[in-house]
C-alpha cells in the first residue's frame, strides 16, 4: 500500500470513530422521552394521512420534550394497555386524554390536570333515553369502550341494564347508530363529533353527568419527572400554548360548547 | 425415565425459567385485586365453554355437509362447497365477525349476539373441517367402494358401514386440532361484545391495572379446556389404531 | 354357466376400451380371461360382475340378461361374488366381521345364523385361527383368501376374480391359487382374470385372449395354449410361458 493511501485510510477511520463517539455521547446525554398514547382519538391522538402521529396530545408531547431538551418518541398503544406499559417502563409518561381517577391514582401518578371535560351520552335517535338517570333500566343496552372512565362508570352504576364492552370507539358508535345500543357513554367532545357525523341516527346529550379532568400519567415515585412536567404545563399555559392548540384542532367544538355553556376548557 | 416423569421435569424446568424472568422484572404483584373479580373470570369461562360446545356441534355438521358437497358430482353442489370453503378460509375471522354481525345479521333481523357469534364461528371452523373431512374421504381407496357395491350394499349402507367408520379414524387427529383452535378462536367473539373469557379478563385488567395477574389465569383457563381435548384425542387415536 | 356377451362397447372419457367385443362360451364351469395389460380384461370382468354398465351391448348368463338399471344390478350383484386385486376387506372390521357383514346386512340373516354359516368354510380353508384378526394383522395371502371366502359365503351362482394374485409375492400367490384350485374341484363356477398362465392352464375350461378391446382368440384351454392360430396370441404365450 502506498503511504498516501495509508494516510487516507487512517483519516477516514478517525472521522468515523469521532462521529460514532459523538453520536454515542449525544445519545447518552439525553435519553428520548417516550410518550404513550392511543392514536385513535381525534383530534387529540390521531395520525395524519401519511401515517405520522398528530393531534393535540402529540403537539403537547412535542412541546414537553423540547422543554426537557430530549428527543420525542411516540408509542402507539391501546388505551387499556397504557398503564401496564408505563408500569413496566416501556414508556415514560402517558399523554392520551386520560382522566385522573382515584382508582388509577393507586397505580400511577398524575400531573396537574390540563383539561376539564366530562362524561356525556351519544344516544340512538329512537331510544327513549333522555339523561343518565335513564340508563340503568332493565332492557336497555349501554355501550362503553373498554378501559375508559365510561366503562368504569358503567361497571359501578349500571346493574340492571346490559353493558356492551367494545374494543374501539367506532364499534360502540356503530352499535348506537344501528339501534343495537341505547347509548354510548363517552367524553362530551367525542360525543359531539360523532353526532355531527351521524345526525340522523343519533342524539347528543352533551351536558356532562360526571365531570372529569385529564392529566399526564407518570410512574409512581418518578417525582423528578413529575416536577418537570408540572413546571412545563404551567409555563405552556402562561405562554398561551393551549389557546393555540384549541384554535388549531378544536375551533368549532370550542365555539359550540361555549354557546351551550358546556364545560370544555384547558 | 418414565414418560410422565419426563413431562413433569420439562414443565417444572419451564416454570422455573418463567419464575426467574419474573423475579428480575420490577413488577409489583397484585393478586388480591384480581381475586375480587373471580366471578367475572368464572362467568367468562363458562360463556367460552358454551360458545365452544355449540360451535363444535354446528361446525362439524357444516363441515360434513360441505365435504359431501365438495365430493358431489352435482355441479351446483360442488360449486357451492368450493366457493364457501375458499371464501371463508381466505378471509380473517375478525372480518367475518364484523360483516356477519353488523351487516348480514342486521339485514336479516337476527339480533342475538350469542347466536350470531356461534354461527359465524361455526361457519369459519366448518370450512376447515370440510377440507379435513374431504381429505379423509379421499384417502379411502376406491376399491373399498367397489367392494361394498360388489357385496350389494346400498349407497347409504356403504356410507354408514364402510366409509364413515374409516373416515372417522383418519380425520380424528386433524379434527381434534381444529377443535382446539375453535376454543382459542372463540376469544375473537369479544369484538362484537360477547362477554366471553378473554373479554372478561381484559376488563379485570382495565379495572385493576394488573395485567399479568389478569392474563395468567386467562391462559390457565384455556389450557383447562384444550389439554383434556388433546389428551382425549390421543386416547381415541390409540384406541382405534389397529383399524384403517 | 353359459355366457353370451355381444357387441360390448365401453368408454372411459374419450377412450374406447371395449370395441364391440363378442364372447360366447359353451356351458362351462370356469372361464379365464388373459391378455396384455390395458387390453380390456378387467373392464369386461367388471361388466360381467354387474359393477359397470357398458355403453352398448348385451350380457346374458344361462340365457338370463343382465339388467341395465342400478337397482336391479344391485340385486344381481347380490347373487354373485367379486374379488379384486387388493383392498377388498374392510380394514376397520375383523376378518370374521367382514364375512358376516354381507350375510347380515344384505342377505338378512341373523347374526347367529351367519356365524353358523361361515364356520365350515373358515375351517375347511384353515382360516379359523385368523378369524378374529383385523386385516392389518393378516398377510396378503390370508387377506385375499378371506376376501374369496366373503364372496363365497353368500352362496353365489358364480365368482368373478380380477387378478387376485397380482399384488402378492410368489409364496402367497401359491396359497391363493391353491384355494381357487380347490374351488374348481368343488364345482364353483367362476370367471378369472389372471397373468398366472400355468395356473390358467390347469383350472380353465375355456380361455379368451383379449387385447385392444376385442377377443382375439377363444376356445377350450388345451387348444389355446398349445396350438393357437393367432400369431399375436402365440407370441404372447411364448413370451409368458417361456
Amino acid at each position: 500500500m502506498s503511504h498516501r493511501f495509508h494516510r487516507i485510510l487512517l483519516s477516514a477511520f478517525f472521522v468515523a470513530a469521532t462521529g460514532f463517539l459523538a453520536g454515542a455521547a449525544a445519545g447518552l446525554a439525553a435519553e428520548p422521552l417516550r410518550v404513550g398514547m392511543e392514536l385513535a382519538y381525534p383530534p387529540f391522538e390521531m395520525t395524519d394521512p401519511q401515517g405520522r402521529p398528530t393531534g393535540v396530545s402529540v403537539r403537547l408531547a412535542e412541546a414537553l420534550a423540547a422543554h426537557l431538551g430530549r428527543d420525542l418518541v411516540v408509542e402507539n398503544i391501546a388505551f387499556d394497555g397504557l398503564i401496564p406499559a408505563l408500569k413496566t417502563r416501556k414508556i415514560d409518561c402517558i399523554i392520551s386524554s386520560m382522566t385522573a381517577t382515584p382508582e388509577r391514582a393507586r397505580s400511577i401518578a398524575f400531573s396537574q390536570p390540563y383539561l376539564k371535560t366530562g362524561l356525556a351520552l351519544l344516544v340512538g335517535a329512537k331510544s327513549p333515553v333522555q339523561s343518565s338517570a335513564d340508563l340503568d333500566v332493565p332492557g336497555r343496552v349501554i355501550a362503553v369502550k373498554k378501559g375508559t372512565t365510561g366503562h368504569q362508570y358503567a361497571a359501578a352504576n349500571i346493574k340492571r341494564a346490559r353493558v356492551l364492552v367494545l374494543d374501539k370507539e367506532n364499534a360502540a358508535v356503530l352499535e348506537v347508530t344501528q339501534g343495537k345500543a341505547d347509548a354510548f357513554i363517552y367524553d362530551s367532545l367525542s360525543v359531539f363529533r360523532n353526532h355531527a357525523r351521524q345526525r340522523d341516527t343519533t342524539r347528543a346529550l352533551l351536558e356532562p353527568f360526571r365531570e372529569e379532568t385529564w392529566a399526564i400519567g407518570l410512574r409512581l415515585g418518578d417525582d423528578e419527572l413529575r416536577r418537570q412536567v408540572d413546571g412545563f404545563l404551567e409555563s405552556f399555559r402562561q405562554a398561551g400554548g393551549f389557546e393555540r392548540l384549541g384554535e388549531e384542532f378544536l375551533p368549532e367544538e370550542k365555539r359550540a360548547f361555549k354557546e351551550r355553556g358546556i364545560p370544555f376548557y384547558f | 425415565m418414565p414418560r410422565w416423569l419426563a413431562h413433569l421435569v420439562v414443565v417444572v424446568a419451564f416454570a422455573a425459567l418463567v419464575a426467574l424472568a419474573f423475579s428480575r422484572v420490577d413488577y409489583t404483584w397484585n393478586w388480591a385485586g384480581v381475586w375480587e373479580y373471580r366471578q367475572k373470570f368464572l362467568q367468562g369461562w363458562l360463556t367460552t365453554v358454551a360458545l365452544s360446545l355449540a360451535a363444535l356441534v354446528v361446525s362439524t355438521l357444516v363441515g360434513v355437509i360441505a365435504a359431501l358437497c365438495l365430493q358431489s358430482r352435482n355441479v351446483l353442489a360442488e360449486a357451492t362447497g368450493r366457493v364457501y370453503v375458499e371464501l371463508i378460509r381466505g378471509t380473517p375471522l375478525l372480518v367475518q365477525l364484523l360483516i356477519g354481525f353488523y351487516v348480514i345479521a342486521s339485514a336479516v333481523g337476527l339480533e342475538n349476539r350469542f347466536v350470531v357469534g356461534v354461527l359465524v364461528l361455526s361457519l369459519f371452523s366448518g370450512a376447515y373441517m370440510a377440507e379435513i373431512f374431504r381429505g379423509g374421504l379421499a384417502a379411502i381407496p376406491k376399491t373399498q367402494r367397489d367392494a361394498a357395491r360388489a357385496i350389494g350394499l346400498t349407497p347409504w349402507q356403504t356410507l354408514r358401514l364402510v366409509i364413515l367408520p374409516q373416515a372417522v379414524r383418519l380425520v380424528l387427529p386433524p379434527v381434534a386440532g381444529q377443535l382446539v383452535s375453535l376454543i382459542k378462536d372463540s376469544s375473537l367473539l369479544s369484538v362484537i361484545a360477547i362477554s366471553e373469557f378473554t373479554l372478561n379478563a381484559q376488563e379485570v385488567n382495565s379495572f385493576t391495572y394488573s395485567t399479568l395477574e389478569s392474563y395468567l389465569p386467562l391462559a390457565a383457563g384455556y389450557l383447562l379446556l384444550t389439554l383434556p381435548l388433546s389428551a382425549l384425542s390421543r386416547w381415541l387415536e390409540a384406541r382405534f389404531r389397529y383399524e384403517a | 354357466m353359459k355366457l353370451e356377451a355381444r357387441d360390448i362397447v365401453q368408454r372411459f372419457d374419450t377412450a374406447t376400451v371395449l370395441d364391440r367385443l363378442t364372447l360366447c362360451t359353451g356351458d362351462i364351469q370356469s372361464l379365464v380371461l388373459v391378455g396384455p395389460s390395458g387390453g380390456g380384461k378387467s373392464t369386461l370382468l367388471r361388466i360381467l360382475a354387474g359393477l359397470d354398465l357398458p355403453v352398448a351391448g348385451t350380457v346374458a348368463f344361462d340365457g338370463v340378461a343382465l339388467p341395465r338399471d342400478e337397482a336391479s344390478l344391485r340385486d344381481y350383484r347380490k347373487t354373485v361374488g367379486t374379488v379384486f386385486q387388493a383392498y377388498n376387506l374392510f380394514p376397520h372390521l375383523s376378518a370374521l366381521d367382514n364375512l358376516l357383514l354381507p350375510l347380515v346386512h344384505v342377505h338378512g340373516l341373523t347374526e347367529q345364523a351367519a356365524r353358523e354359516r361361515v364356520r365350515e368354510p373358515l375351517e375347511r380353508f384353515q382360516l379359523m385361527a385368523h378369524a378374529h384378526k383385523r386385516p392389518a394383522e393378516l398377510s396378503g395371502g390370508q387377506k385375499q383368501r378371506i376376501a374369496i371366502l366373503r364372496a363365497l359365503v353368500v352362496q353365489p351362482r358364480r365368482l368373478f376374480l380380477d387378478e387376485p394374485t397380482s399384488a402378492l409375492d410368489p409364496e402367497m400367490t401359491g396359497e391363493v391359487l391353491e384355494m381357487i384350485g380347490e374351488l374348481k374341484a368343488l364345482g364353483t363356477q367362476f370367471v378369472l382374470v389372471t397373468h398366472e398362465m400355468g395356473f390358467a392352464k390347469r383350472v380353465a375350461d375355456e380361455v379368451a385372449f383379449i387385447a385392444d378391446g376385442v377377443v382375439l382368440a377363444h376356445g377350450p384351454a388345451a387348444g389355446m395354449f398349445e396350438h393357437c392360430a393367432e400369431p399375436r396370441v402365440r407370441d404372447f404365450f411364448a413370451r409368458i410361458l417361456g
